[in-house]
């Protein structure tokens, strides 16, 4: 059903090419699977076709795997050793009351 | 008063602060680690990581070793979390519904997130882009924020979520992509757009 819908799209991108609501909701729904590459070889292929002729859903992919790429390199900060030690007094006072 | 203090304190066994402190020093970075990136903050990761540990001390004797360690600890810390955040602010649990981020306008489309030509490492030097990053993160609805943190910042994989979450991996599947399709949407709605120069933008 989706692969249909893509392909239709594909038959009718071009300049008239337009994001409605539920126009590319198909399209929409697998974009993370695509990204992960989880999609069957077939799928994958309609898509990479779909937004050859769309370079709004391909910009719309790039600044999705974007985000994805920001959020793994997001930064966090590690524990510092006296907090690890007061952190393991207070758990083992907490379990001995 | 003295008899009750005296009932409340249970000297621990040796053998078990033994066991528990094994655990602490091979997983309390890691749980910090997650902790931080749920809550954002330092004070509330270190609660989170508090209430982790006192549950996996009390449940250690029926840890049946089916799971990993780490499994088990992130199961232990998601539901704390969740209780955590409950009672914290009290938040109704929204659900993210696709629909919400269909593109419905030009600018909408093409939203970009800007990082053309850097590295990640490169374009998160910069404070607004990385202060828009937390602040979408933050804005999550929580089982969402969870499921985004788990597979895209802890990296583990969807069926290991699935176990830790008690969900199905769909379930987390859809989540993580309705996830991303938010943070994408904050980052580019804050005004985190293509037209500053990041390079000299610089963190301060």
């Amino acid at each position: 059903m989706a692969k249909k819908k893509v392909a239709a799209k594909k038959h009718s991108a071009s300049s008239a090419h337009r994001h409605e609501p539920g126009q590319c909701l198909d399209l929409l729904r697998q974009l993370s699977a695509y990204i992960d590459d989880e999609l069957p070889a077939e799928i994958c292929r309609e898509i990479r076709q779909h937004v050859g002729t769309c370079p709004k859903c391909e910009i719309f992919i790039v600044s999705l795997r974007q985000t994805v790429v920001l959020c793994r390199h997001r930064p966090v900060p590690s524990l510092k050793s006296s907090d690890r030690s007061a952190l393991r007094r207070a758990i083992l006072n907490r379990a001995e009351a | 008063m003295a008899l009750a203090s005296k009932k409340s304190v249970r000297p621990l066994p040796t053998q078990e602060i033994e066991e528990f402190d094994k655990l602490y020093r091979d997983h309390v970075d890691l749980m910090y680690r997650y902790a931080h990136r749920l809550c954002g903050e330092p004070e509330a990761a270190k609660d989170l990581v508090q209430e982790t540990f006192l549950n996996a001390y009390r449940g250690l004797k029926s840890f049946r070793g089916d799971a990993r360690f780490s499994t088990w600890l992130y199961t232990i810390a998601s539901r704390a979390c969740m209780r955590m955040r409950h009672k914290r602010k009290g938040e109704p649990e929204r659900e993210l519904s696709l629909d919400e981020f269909v593109p419905t306008s030009e600018g909408e489309i093409r939203l970009q997130v800007p990082m053309e030509g850097l590295s990640p490492e490169e374009a998160l030097q910069n404070k607004e882009l990385r202060q828009a990053l937390e602040r979408a993160i933050d804005a999550l609805p929580k089982k969402y924020r969870m499921v985004l943190v788990l597979r895209d910042m802890e990296g583990i994989s969807a069926k290991e979520v699935a176990t830790i979450m008690g969900l199905n991996e769909r379930a987390v599947k859809s989540r993580l992509h309705r996830a991303r399709l938010f943070v994408r949407r904050e980052l580019s709605a804050r005004g985190v757009t293509g037209q500053n120069d990041y390079r000299t933008g610089g963190a301060r």
